[in-house]
């Protein structure tokens, strides 16, 4: 039976999707659309801030608690589970998963947030023996993994729509001028430079995971300077310049160059070193589902030890314990985890009302600033009306938008034709004060965001809106950690400090940098380090 | 008052067809310099002769003007209506006549200077017929003015709305309805002064109902053109989900079109075929179970059914308005020896691909007739992956045979068939044949563990191409054809695709 309160918590999706198929059916020109405008669980997460949960009534014993079931935690509990180390792990959403969550409909699965792997450098021992495992690496041939080719990105995968005209790749190439070939050139040769270049003590200067980083003072002395004024350094001024370096700034931290470092900015460029036999350095993973299809291989550790929908309300220590308390919704009742070891994969403004009152840290909880995002899923019919130029490609990208464009989430179907498509159109809210751009972006109604989406969408695919038959847009009010100006030199160091070896910080946002591939690292690294 | 009224209203009129006349004139002007670029490439030398010819065509219809010297204003509508019949139908005539006459740029320009020296005749005749009821100054003033505001309004409407939303056909034709109504409209307001008006007013109308049919036929104008473009008659053509099929005939032979690529001539493709399924089928030491992936034609279905031990043939082909095409005509049913009828033959209507990874079954002998990789999407059923599962449904000493494209046209195509194909872990046997209706088309027999061999010995009599001896020299290819090293083709990186586009693009770019 489903309690009022578990409905209503449940049902933020399920109000909002018949509030706007009666608000806005007269403005849409098919009324069969479906629409939805969803995203985490706030009405759960805003409780928090009230701090009215009922008291613990039953107490659990466990060896290790993982709090928050994004990939960190899933890559702890992984680990603990192949080490027969009892966990729990709680999870505030109805499912696991985190920021690369995602979900399907009848035509194909889609991702809601992360949505590609790059391929790892052979130094990532851990990341490389979990993707063999699940048959994403093949085999080896000369120590260099073979991929498994249905999950390598298929050909062609980045068109840039630009002059009227989409073109191969995302760099701008169509009618550029001459200044803009140089600069990019310039620039170029600079992420060469900063791509083969080692610290004083031998490592790497850029590379993921980030704990594989160089620490030369000389290197980290980039994350004084935000990355604008690296560029104004380097006299590089062109417009497509610049817009190709927001880009990628929007694409990794929801940022602009001038709200991230110059370290954080040059490490976007210079930190992929794959290493394949049967793909480029530069080639990706991805599946229909993004990122999800790996939270599905991960999550298969911790079936029995998660408990979704449950708010983690705080956590302490006393004598030697770590006591973890936490609001079941479904069940309505608070119980309390005693264990010997908590790992928290929660995000800092999470931890901030978690651990407040009961422990210290040395930590600048205003440092931590992360952008809005907005994914929408769009289901069309047929194929999209086409502008000249490159055929409809994995990344699709429009020179001059805000968004980060659209990828095409059945772009790994093998069959030939398919009368309908879903793709996944990404605009992270990269103005510089986060929780104005979080504010507005919560007032937003469904029409809002839809026409926002179109106009934008409307520049290569002019009839697009026509063709549309379902339209997910999924909300994220943090999206993704930005790492400004001093953040990894300084405050990730001091945000990812344990308490006393009891109490672990992993969630991806204390090092500054979203992705798969750090989350993994911290999460499986941590569990190893307290089970050694 | 009353006459000068009349007056006033016959000097509006005349300088609103003025107005028509250049705009219309323009219109056609535009229409036929687009026209060439479509048809003829080279944009900017066709833009600038076209207008050379016009402005110098309407220099000479100024010229003859002083030969007209009585009923100016008769003359003056007459000429109205044929300049709309002209440049109405102009685009219509260009598109019927571009695959067919061999003097297409001679009819081009020829119609482009009928409608310049038309056009050019209007302006003198009026400012004639205008010169003794307005002052001079005042006269060259008005109608300059409103000639130069025509061309205007039409240099802007062209581009920006008349080719989106109309097309070029109809546009043209528009316009000329246009023209012939203004011109009757005012023949009719005019009677009384007009000799013969009401002759000219049967005149216009006549041109208006050809012109209201060429709109309405428009389309099928337009689709007559296309069918044109194929040399013979079209017996058949419908549009599929997956590809538009044509199939002509002449006295001599019978051809498959798919989206305008040839596929066979009944001339020549029993070559084809016979070259395609008979050194494969002779390399199995017994084979019973045959798949054929793509060939809905029933063609290689015909040749495998030669054999009377096979037991079973499996054939997959996403179209089914192919399948049905050749069953159903009985031209094309009489072409495959109604083999698509025969109790062995199980057709699936499925993508291949997807198909192919869900089999578990094993075959003795699989025949590939995909089209050529000529996109990413059917660049996938030449990847690497795609011949690693092929591997998996193969008997271990059976064979594969595919259509490889031209290793003449798309040498390192070819070769990068056959090299994917080595990686996939098959050993291969490359050929090739000389299709008159094609060229030289490539081939490659391949098998998991047996190697595929030139000693053949047929089993059936009556091939018409293949025999021990053809095969032995098939194998053999010249220096301008022989193998070339070549990267492999797979899902992320489509070598063959980007390859296979340059190689053709030689032979397909004018």
């Amino acid at each position: 039976m489903i309690s009022r309160r578990s409905f209503l918590i449940k049902g933020i999706e399920l109000s909002s999707t018949i509030a706007l198929a009666s608000s806005y059916s007269g403005c849409s020109p098919k009324i069969d659309r479906r629409e939805t405008l969803r995203g985490p669980n706030h009405t759960l997460g805003h409780k928090l801030r009230l701090g009215t949960f009922p008291k613990p009534t039953q107490v659990i014993k466990t060896e290790v608690a993982i709090v928050g079931g994004g990939v960190s935690g899933l890559a702890a509990a992984r680990i603990l589970k192949q080490r027969g180390i009892e966990f729990k792990l709680i999870e505030l959403e109805g499912k696991v998963g985190g920021n690369s969550h995602s979900d399907k409909n009848s035509v194909s699965s889609y991702p809601l947030g992360a949505h590609y792997l790059p391929i790892p450098g052979t130094y990532d021992k851990d990341l490389l023996s979990f993707l063999e495992e699940e048959n994403v690496i093949t085999g080896y041939e000369n120590g260099k993994p073979t991929y498994n080719e249905y999950y390598l990105c298929f050909d062609p995968k980045e068109r840039l729509y630009i002059n009227n005209h989409w073109q191969e790749g995302i760099i701008p190439v169509n009618g550029i001028d001459r200044k803009s070939t140089e600069d990019f050139d310039k620039f170029h040769e600079l992420v060469k430079k900063f791509k083969a270049l080692k610290g004083s003590d031998g490592k790497e200067a850029f590379c993921i995971p980030l704990h594989f980083c160089s620490d030369d003072p000389s290197i980290k002395k980039l994350d004084t300077i935000t990355f604008e004024f690296f560029i104004q350094q380097h006299k590089l001024s062109s417009p497509f310049l610049l817009w190709y370096l927001n880009y990628c700034c929007a694409d990794d931290f929801g940022g602009t160059i001038s709200t991230i470092s110059a370290w954080a900015g040059i490490h976007y460029f210079c930190s992929r070193k794959g290493s394949s036999s049967n793909a480029q350095p530069d080639a990706v993973l991805t599946w229909p589902e993004g990122n999800g299809w790996l939270v599905n291989k991960l999550m298969k550790y911790a079936v029995k030890e998660t408990t979704t929908n449950s708010m983690v309300f705080q956590v302490s220590y006393e004598n030697g314990k770590c006591i973890v308390d936490y609001f079941d919704a479904i069940k309505e009742e608070s119980i309390r985890l005693v264990s010997e070891k908590v790992i928290l994969a929660t995000p800092q403004f999470i931890n901030q009302r978690i651990l407040s009152g009961t422990l210290e840290r040395k930590i600048d909880y205003t440092q931590f600033s992360y952008a809005p995002w907005m994914v929408a899923n769009i289901t069309c019919s047929n194929h999209l009306e086409e502008k000249r130029g490159e055929r409809l490609s994995w990344d699709n990208v429009i020179y001059g938008s805000k968004s980060l464009g659209y990828v095409n989430s059945n772009h790994q179907n093998i069959q030939l034709f398919s009368d309908r498509q879903v793709i996944t159109y990404y605009l992270p809210l990269t103005g510089a004060d986060s929780n104005v751009e979080r504010k507005l972006s919560h007032q937003r109604s469904f029409k809002d965001w839809y026409e926002l989406v179109i106009e934008d969408l409307k520049l290569p695919h002019p009839t697009i809106e026509q063709s549309i038959q379902e339209v997910d847009i999924w909300l994220w009010g943090h999206g993704m950690i930005r790492p400004s100006v001093n953040f990894i030199s300084k405050t990730s160091l001091d945000a990812s400090a344990s308490i006393e070896q009891k109490i672990f910080f992993v969630h991806t946002d204390t090092f500054g940098i979203s992705i798969f591939e750090q989350a993994f690292f911290v999460g499986t690294q941590t569990a190893k380090m307290i089970t050694a | 008052m009353a006459a000068q009224n009349t007056h006033k209203s016959f000097q509006l009129l005349l300088l609103l067809s003025v107005f028509v006349v250049a705009t219309c004139g323009l219109i056609y002007e535009l229409v036929a310099g687009t026209l060439a670029s479509y048809l003829l490439g080279d944009s900017v030398t066709q833009f600038s002769i076209i207008i050379g010819t016009y402005l110098f065509s309407m220099g000479i219809g100024s010229f003859f003007s002083r030969f007209f010297n009585t009923n100016l204003i008769r003359w003056f509508i007459q000429i109205e209506i044929l300049v709309g019949l002209v440049g109405g139908f102009s685009s219509t005539i260009l598109y019927l006549l571009f695959e067919n006459a061999a003097y297409f740029k001679l009819i081009l320009y020829l119609l482009v200077g009928l409608t310049g020296i038309l056009v050019g005749l209007e302006l003198p005749l009026l400012m004639r017929i205008l010169k003794d009821r307005i002052e001079f100054s005042d006269l060259v003033s008005k109608i300059f003015t409103v000639d130069y505001i025509g061309a205007l309004l039409a240099s802007i409407i062209f581009p920006l709305v008349l080719i989106p939303y109309l097309g070029i056909m109809k546009t043209s034709l528009f316009f000329g309805l246009f023209n012939v109504l203004v011109a009757v409209f005012i023949c009719f307001r005019f009677r009384s002064d007009i000799p013969g008006s009401r002759f000219i007013i049967i005149e216009g109308i006549v041109a208006i109902i050809f012109l209201v049919l060429g709109v309405i036929f428009s389309e099928s104008l337009l689709r007559m053109a296309e069918s044109m473009a194929y040399s013979d008659k079209i017996i058949y053509s419908k549009s599929s989900p997956y590809q538009r099929i044509i199939v002509t005939k002449n006295s001599e032979d019978i051809r498959l079109f798919l989206n305008g690529n040839l596929q066979f001539s009944s001339k020549d493709e029993y070559r084809y075929h016979e070259a395609l399924v008979h050194p494969g089928m002779l390399n199995v030491a017994n084979p019973k179970k045959i798949l054929v992936l793509g060939g809905g034609d029933g063609l290689a279905v015909r040749e495998v059914l030669k054999y009377p031990e096979i037991e079973s043939i499996t054939l997959v082909d996403l179209d089914p308005s192919i399948i049905e095409l050749f069953k159903s005509n009985s031209l094309l049913s009489d072409l495959n020896k109604s083999s698509l009828f025969s109790k062995k033959l199980t057709v699936i209507n499925q993508d291949a691909f997807v198909w192919i990874r869900k089999q578990t079954q094993l075959f003795d002998f699989v025949i590939i007739d995909f089209p050529d990789p000529s996109n990413y999407s059917l660049g996938k059923l030449y990847s690497l992956s795609f011949y690693k599962e092929l591997k998996k449904i193969v008997n271990r000493k059976g064979c594969v045979v595919i259509q490889s494209t031209s290793p003449y046209f798309a040498r390192k195509s070819y070769w990068i068939v056959n090299e994917t194909l080595l990686k996939a872990g098959f050993n291969t046997l490359p050929y090739h044949c000389y299709l008159p209706s094609f060229g030289e088309w490539g081939f490659v027999l391949a098998s998991p563990t047996a190697h595929p061999t030139t000693d053949i010995m047929p089993k059936i009599e009556n091939l018409n191409f293949i025999n021990r001896e053809t095969f032995q020299q098939l194998v053999y290819f010249p220096p301008d054809m022989s193998r070339v090293p070549s990267k492999i083709n797979t899902l992320n990186d489509q070598f063959l695709v980007q390859t296979f586009e340059k190689e053709w693009s030689h032979y397909t770019q004018q």
